[in-house]
């Protein structure tokens, strides 16, 4: 599991998502974090921990690799732009509705 | 497992699912670009919501949920009163 920076989670997602246009799927997934880095303990004194509310780990993979980041409210705003544009991006593959492709109007003229 | 069969039906519960318990809700997305097939889950392990598409319209719904749920996340105040549904 790789622990990026937003930036880098960006970059090598771009890289999952072209790797992934012929074959394999590219799975992401989204929860809030709390900030924990260790289990909590059954028995004894759990470590004196503050709970963050303000942050969100986004993991992303092919199957084979895994890549990860936090997200906090500080850096949210513009890691969003770059991300919602990405996965238009790259979400290409779907069926257009009630869409008639060009290329067919231009065969069927020459 | 039920797939949704409207998109508002499926953001509607997701939306509800989530204000439930954040802590325990986890939003999975998965693209596969050679059978065109788009989907999307929201789960907390006792209850599943899940929706999917192959039309290149709902990329955009999915991706505006994804990133709402998200700012939701990382916002102070968990219980936000002021939901702007769509």
């Amino acid at each position: 599991m790789v622990l990026l920076e937003n930036d880098s989670f960006l970059t090598e997602l771009t890289r999952l998502f072209q790797k992934c246009r012929t074959s394999g799927s590219v799975v992401i997934t989204l929860k809030k974090y709390d900030g924990r880095t260790k289990p909590v303990p059954r028995k004894g004194h759990a470590e004196s921990f503050e709970p963050a509310d303000n942050k969100c780990l986004l993991r992303a993979t092919d199957g084979k690799k895994k890549i990860s980041t936090v997200v906090s409210t500080k850096e949210v705003i513009k890691f969003q732009m770059a991300y919602s544009n990405l996965l238009r991006a790259h979400m290409d593959g779907l069926k257009k509705k009630d869409k008639k492709s060009k290329s067919k109007k231009t065969k069927a003229t020459q | 497992m039920p797939y949704y069969q409207t998109w508002e039906e499926f953001a509607r519960a997701a939306e509800k699912l989530y204000l439930t318990d954040p802590m325990k809700v986890r939003v999975v997305l998965k693209y596969r670009h050679c059978d065109g097939n788009l989907s999307i889950k929201v789960t907390d392990n006792a209850v599943c919501l899940q929706y999917k598409t192959d039309q290149a319209q709902d990329v955009k719904k999915i991706e505006k949920l994804h990133g709402k749920l998200m700012r939701l996340m990382v916002s102070k105040e968990t219980h936000s009163g002021a939901m702007e549904t769509d």
